[in-house]
């Protein structure tokens, strides 16, 4: 009994965030002392669409981001990670695509922000994008490295002694098996560009008005029911994945 | 293999940290099956009558201009920059800004501030995450708890600042609930718990993301490693519980976890946003300072921005290689 | 010859896996290559696959040097110790593998891969994903695909050393009955003594990256330094 007491109350505390930021989005009016907000109202939520906020189009904003990355980020470093993982050198070029990460991205964005002005990329989408790319291809070529294996050769390998080019062993073998990690990767890409702050701001100077960088702008204006409601749209894509992925996990893992 | 979702904080980490592990490990979060792969001991022979070499170029080229290539250009620039090499104001090579930094207290109290919040936040937390695991294992292997326990790591550190803020502040809500309880008369005698110079919001927000993940990881190294096996042949050899667990699963469990517990200290170190809502004016971390610097109308602080940059790599990417290194015999065939 | 080795020479950095290895296979036979763990035999079979090329020496295929020929254009199926069955198809599907590969028309399709399971003794699994099979069952489909693209030569690599004793005696069993059936021409690599004289039609002794082959079973056993003497004498001391 008390056993599952704490357990209820651990899972209370890990949701309680999820909880608070919500009931935040849905206030008016909080002030000190009172523990809740005075009015409620979804007045907040309707601004998502309003003219001047724009939090429905930084929504939109960052999800094509996202999307733009994930897509080919994917895809890329699927095959890029082949050669890597079975070449001679593997474990020197792993130890140069973790270098990235550890680097903090933002001290990158800094390094690399000569760069970007004068190619003319600073402020744009397109430059943001291409300065994810920076970090999201080196993560999506370690994620796959541990998908290529002797066993995953030696697949590649029964299907060209049974005929089949590397074209074929790409589309009927290799990439149903890796359908799994290949969705897992997508996703993952995905939330690190929808997460990604410190790179955006620099890169964009401001002007990418990502998802992010309008949780940050609302904090600075001390406006914390649209810092919560913009929160909630942060959050609300990994959670949705978190519980699809649930279903996924036992609809198809035995 | 399924899907799974994790903040950028973590997400990316968990991957990235399970992979310095010497393995190559997926996670299923409810079920926590795992899929390991050691990458020290593998050296795969290529299949060399089919020649794809063109496309092996072609693939390692496009990982060296998209992972390598931008961060040596950007050190390379920024270590000319700090130089007076290159720049608004170059004057020939100069060592004025390097001595201005190295020279200066703020620097390393910038650097010492930083380890001091990473060693905090991975102290405290790899501390509850492993207490957790060993005297509970099963419940975040299996049931409500082990879906649960990912939820945390899909806020992003920035509206976990943010969060943190909200309960912390002198104005949040654990003032508010202490001044109902009557603890306090007004919100001016809450401690400051934000924007101190201790760093406890900073903490705070770190520890919140850093131990669900530690959580995670331990209970899958636990899984993976047949710890509950090991911990029963220990209570055969006359361990009792509390032995077993700290004897046996704990330091198996940092052992595996070492690189990834090192690696997510270094995050910590570099980490922006949590420091930038939470951090004070008179403290602070290495990213914050960074920006701030190259952000001032002033432009003498470009280049020292750019020392501080480079001295910060030398120093995480000498750890890192270090770190990422370490036993790699076996694999120079 | 349908198949011959001439010298053939590989050497992995300072280690010399190959030195001059030469074979040569008759059609319809099965040929024994007995070896330790490390003495060559899994090189040579890539070599022969195509999936390792030699520093030197050449492979001929009907008389056709096929050295630097790709592996999908040799037909010569390899076949591991593991039967690396496609996860995501099923039984028929995985028997099908190759032939869907060809393109050839649905109904030759089905009609091929219906007549080697049931010679497999395996209809009953069509249906049936490859994690639900036993260890000898999976193993029967690898045969199974490979079987279907009719190679010219099969190469076995150790292909029963994953299962126990009882299934792999009634697999060593399965092949040389479908091996006549199907008039295959294999190279059989193993470890196992036994195991070599059984299935070969003749025997060869892979050291130290050359291959001896002897003329006849006869002559492999007489030879003292293959070990069989040995095993013989241990035998007879117990009765």
């Amino acid at each position: 009994m008390a056993n599952r007491l704490i357990k209820y109350f651990f899972i209370g505390l890990l949701l309680f965030p999820f909880a608070f930021l919500l009931l935040l989005s849905l206030g008016r009016g909080w002030a000190y002392p009172d523990v809740l907000p005075q009015h409620w109202t979804v007045e907040n939520w309707r601004f998502i669409w309003g003219i001047q906020a724009g939090l429905g189009r930084s929504a939109l904003l960052s999800l094509s981001i996202s999307l733009g990355i994930a897509g080919p980020v994917t895809l890329a470093s699927f095959v890029v990670s082949k050669f890597i993982a079975y070449d001679r050198h593997r474990r020197r070029w792993l130890v140069l695509a973790y270098l990235p990460y550890v680097f903090a991205p933002v001290i990158l964005a800094a390094c690399l922000q000569g760069f970007f002005l004068r190619a003319e990329l600073s402020g744009k989408v397109w430059g943001v994008m291409v300065a994810q790319l920076f970090i999201t291809f080196p993560y999506g070529v370690i994620f796959f490295s541990g998908f290529w294996n002797e066993h995953m050769l030696a697949m590649e390998q029964l299907v060209a002694t049974l005929g089949g080019t590397v074209r074929q062993a790409y589309a009927r073998v290799l990439i149903p098996i890796a359908r799994g990690a290949l969705m897992t990767c997508f996703f993952q890409v995905f939330l690190i560009s929808w997460f990604e702050y410190g790179l955006t701001t620099l890169i964009g100077v401001g002007k990418v008005q990502t998802l992010t960088l309008k949780v940050f702008q609302y904090v600075t204006e001390a406006n914390i029911f649209y810092a919560a409601l913009a929160s909630c749209l942060l959050v609300m894509p990994p959670v949705v994945l978190l519980w699809l992925n649930k279903k996924y996990v036992f609809s198809r893992v035995g | 293999m399924v899907v799974k979702s994790r903040s950028q904080a973590a997400h990316q980490r968990l991957c990235i940290s399970e992979r310095a592990l010497g393995h190559n490990v997926t996670f299923h979060p409810a079920t926590c099956d795992v899929l390991t792969f050691d990458v020290s001991t593998c050296d795969v022979q290529t299949f060399r009558a089919m020649k794809p070499h063109y496309a092996k170029y072609l693939a390692l080229g496009l990982f060296l201009a998209l992972a390598v290539l931008p961060l040596l250009a950007g050190l390379g620039y920024v270590l000319a920059y700090s130089l007076g090499l290159v720049g608004f104001r170059s004057a020939g090579l100069t060592l004025v800004h390097w001595e201005a930094v190295l020279g200066s207290t703020f620097f390393w109290r910038t650097l010492a501030f930083s380890a001091y919040v990473a060693v905090m936040t991975i102290g405290l937390a790899v501390g509850a995450a492993l207490w957790m695991v060993v005297t509970r294992p099963q419940a975040f292997l299996q049931g409500s708890l082990s879906l649960f326990i990912y939820f945390p790591l899909s806020i992003p550190a920035i509206v976990m600042a943010f969060f943190v803020f909200q309960m912390l502040s002198g104005g949040g809500l654990l003032s508010r609930i202490g001044y109902q309880l009557g603890l306090m008369e007004g919100l001016e005698q809450f401690p400051g718990l934000v924007n101190d110079t201790w760093g406890i919001g900073i903490i705070t927000a770190h520890f919140l993301m850093a131990a669900p993940f530690f959580v995670i990881l331990f209970a899958n190294l636990y899984d993976n490693e047949k710890l509950a096996a090991l911990v029963q042949l220990a209570r055969t050899l006359g361990a009792n519980p509390r032995q077993a667990a700290w004897r046996v699963a704990a330091p198996v469990l940092l052992q595996r976890a070492f690189a990834a517990i090192v690696l997510y200290g270094l995050f910590v170190m570099g980490a922006y946003e949590a420091p930038l809502l939470l951090g004070s004016q008179s403290q602070q971390m290495v990213s914050v300072l960074t920006i701030q610097k190259l952000q001032r109308f002033n432009l003498a602080d470009i280049p020292q921005a750019y020392v501080i940059s480079v001295a910060y790599a030398v120093l995480v990417l000498t750890l890192a290689v270090w770190l990422l290194g370490r036993g790699k015999r076996g694999d120079a065939r | 010859m349908l198949l011959q080795a001439i010298d053939i020479k590989k050497d992995f950095g300072q280690e010399e896996v190959l030195r001059s290895a030469r074979l040569e296979l008759q059609a319809g036979e099965m040929l024994s290559i007995l070896g330790r763990s490390g003495s060559g035999k899994t090189t040579l079979l890539k070599i022969l696959a195509g999936l390792e090329s030699p520093d030197s020496g050449q492979v001929l295929l009907e008389g056709r040097d096929i050295t630097r020929l790709a592996p999908n254009e040799r037909n010569i199926v390899y076949l591991y110790q593991e039967p690396l069955l496609f996860p995501h198809l099923d039984v028929f599907e995985n028997v099908a593998f190759g032939l869907r590969l060809r393109r050839l028309p649905g109904e030759e399709v089905s009609d091929r891969v219906q007549r080697l399971l049931e010679s497999l003794e395996l209809p009953e699994q069509a249906d049936k994903m490859p994690h639900q099979l036993s260890g000898g069952q999976r193993q029967r489909v690898a045969f199974g695909r490979a079987l279907a693209v009719q190679p010219k030569v099969l190469l076995l690599d150790e292909p029963f050393g994953a299962l126990d004793t009882e299934t792999r005696a009634s697999m060593q069993e399965l092949l040389q009955h479908i091996a006549r059936k199907f008039d295959i021409t294999a190279l059989f690599v193993t470890h196992d003594l036994k195991e070599a004289i059984l299935m070969g039609s003749r025997i060869g002794l892979m050291q130290e990256g050359e291959l001896k082959v002897y003329e006849n079973k006869q002559a492999f056993i007489g030879d003292t330094t293959t070990g069989v003497q040995q095993e013989l004498d241990f035998w007879r001391g117990l009765g």
